[in-house]
């Protein structure tokens, strides 16, 4: 009828599963709400947390200078843990810019 | 000759090398050019003479066409300029890029017409980076007055590959910082091209539309593997995929190209548009998607060699893939040969290069046609063409990024069929939020799921021992 290659009707296949599986996955999460876990990505895989990093993970990282990260572990030995991301700002070295690059870095729980 | 562009290819790279290194002056490289061109038509009989001839004509073209690409013409800014300048400039032009925000900084390419300081004001040209530290409502096009002082940008590391280099492959040698606002003036009138404007709204269409139905990190990896956009992927995944060597997933390619032609060919049949106009329609379809990823080199290179193999098929001609990935990589460093010296060219390049020309023979090798399981010969064609996309590119990563990263060929394995099925999902996502946004929260969702089965495979993979190291 369309003269359908295989590859095509393949992705009409795979449109559908596509389909069938975000309804399942739309009516999973209606019935219990912990199954969003499924599809949201948990924190950790794109930052580091702030109050459990130990130094060496954070030097092994590779994410930030190494004076910046040990002023960071030694302002929390020193104060206890980061109540919020805004409380970097009081560490010596972060400034205004140096907080907005690392904001993105770092999570709070 | 069998395959005549790579042997073009090849001269044309190997001048591009020679002028890098060695200091030849242009009159000198354009008359050697000269006689062996003169050489090249007596010997026109004899073949052996003529393939030499031929390749060392395509060295002198090489290193001619980067000589050139060094001068800059009388109107550049750097002759207005001493090298340390610290006076303010009032410079007239336009927005010649599409500003980007990051990290509450926007930053742009400026095309540059006048140049004023005091009260001589002289016409101008050239290309300056401006960046700035808050958020101007600014749009390709504008036409600005800029004030400031211009400085060289700094380069960070030592080679080719350092950022003054990044910059300089795009015609930009100078730096503007701004502070405020009140160093830009907006004129009324617009500049650039219609065409552009389209397309960038295009983008942002389309980019709104992964945002609507998906949560900000899955949006930032669909956007870079359907739509280019790599500015909000967060650092730690980025340099998980390095550590992991799957980074190359994160960029536009060839597959994006197949999908387009794929899912454009399937929409003209289905509408039952004769082949040869359907083949049109593709390559101006591949042409606008190129545009609209930003023409980076791999999606050039993708293109170039789509509309190759469209072309093919339009004069019912059989493709040859040599050739067609020499002429990409010659059409590009013909336009800008300072691209040959470009990490993105030499990666997308060196991979492609690998697996067209080491992966059919360890496939005969390994005689993984003869495996009988479907799932066995799957694994293992997908590993042989890891493989031989790492060996293509260990050199350059190990050499630019310091880092050797063994856990390659088995990440690959399971992260690209994934990145396959998310780029589709991204495709599908985009195509039903534009035109049908009551079914796009399902592919959404879908999509979500795949990158977090992708994220957490690529965790488990950077953990397995020995699986990077530094160098």
């Amino acid at each position: 009828m369309l003269n359908l290659t295989l590859e095509e009707k393949k992705v009409i296949l795979f449109l559908l599963a596509v389909a069938f599986c975000g309804i399942l996955l739309h009516g999973l999460t209606k019935l219990n709400f912990r199954a969003q876990q499924l599809y949201a990505p948990a924190a950790n895989l794109a930052q580091l947390d702030l109050n459990g990093i130990s130094l060496e993970a954070l030097l092994e990282s590779r994410a930030l200078p190494e004076k910046t990260a040990r002023s960071i572990i030694a302002y929390r030995q020193e104060h206890g843990n980061f109540g919020s991301l805004e409380t970097l700002k009081e560490i010596k070295g972060i400034g205004e810019k140096r907080y907005q690059q690392l904001q993105g870095l770092f999570f709070v729980k | 000759m069998k395959r005549p562009l790579l042997v073009c290819l090849a001269g044309y790279c190997l001048g591009l090398v020679l002028v890098s290194y060695l200091r030849v002056n242009f009159w000198i490289i354009l008359g050697l050019g000269v006689v062996v061109f003169c050489l090249a038509g007596f010997f026109l009989k004899k073949d052996y003479y003529f393939v030499i001839l031929v390749f060392s004509l395509a060295v002198f073209l090489g290193a001619l066409n980067l000589k050139s690409s060094y001068l800059r013409p009388k109107c550049d800014l750097s002759n207005f300029l001493q090298y340390h300048d610290d006076r303010v400039y009032s410079l007239s032009g336009f927005v010649a890029s599409f500003p980007e925000v990051k990290n509450n900084c926007t930053s742009f390419i400026f095309r540059a017409q006048s140049i004023q300081r005091e009260n001589i004001k002289s016409p101008c040209c050239g290309s300056v980076l401006v960046q700035a530290d808050f958020l101007p409502d600014l749009d390709y096009g504008d036409n600005l007055d800029l004030l400031g002082s211009l400085r060289r940008p700094f380069s960070y590391a030592a080679g080719k590959s350092n950022y003054k280099n990044y910059l300089a492959r795009q015609g930009i040698y100078f730096v503007l910082p701004l502070k405020s606002s009140l160093q830009i003036i907006l004129e009324p009138k617009k500049r650039g091209f219609n065409l552009s404007t389209s397309l960038f709204n295009l983008r942002v269409k389309m980019e709104a539309a992964l945002n609507r139905n998906l949560a900000p990190l899955p949006a930032s990896l669909v956007g870079a593997m359907v739509l280019g956009q790599r500015r909000n992927i967060p650092w730690l995944v980025n340099n998980a995929m390095i550590k992991s060597g799957t980074v190359h997933i994160l960029v536009v390619s060839g597959f994006n190209v197949g999908i387009v032609i794929l899912v454009v060919d399937l929409l003209l049949k289905i509408m039952r548009i004769r082949r040869k106009l359907r083949i049109i329609i593709n390559i101006v379809c591949l042409i606008i998607y190129c545009f609209i990823t930003g023409a980076t080199n791999p999606v050039l290179r993708a293109t170039i060699m789509g509309i190759i193999y469209l072309g093919a098929y339009f004069f019912q001609r059989e493709p040859e893939i040599y050739n067609s990935w020499a002429i990409a990589a010659l059409l590009i460093l013909f336009f800008n040969p300072q691209q040959f010296f470009d990490l993105g060219f030499q990666l997308s390049f060196a991979s492609v290069g690998a697996i067209i020309t080491i992966y059919p023979k360890l496939k005969s090798f390994f005689r993984v046609n003869t495996c009988k399981s479907k799932f066995w010969r799957f694994m293992g064609e997908g590993g042989l063409v890891s493989f031989s996309a790492w060996l293509g590119t260990l050199g350059i990563i190990a050499y630019n990024f310091r880092i050797i990263t063994p856990v390659t060929v088995l990440a690959n394995i399971f992260i690209v069929p994934l990145a396959a099925l998310i780029t589709l999902c991204g495709f599908a996502l985009i195509f039903f939020g534009c035109f049908c946004p009551f079914l796009a929260p399902f592919f959404g969702l879908t999509s979500a799921l795949l990158i977090n089965l992708l994220l957490q495979t690529n965790a488990f993979m950077i953990h397995i021992p020995g699986a990077y190291f530094y160098l």
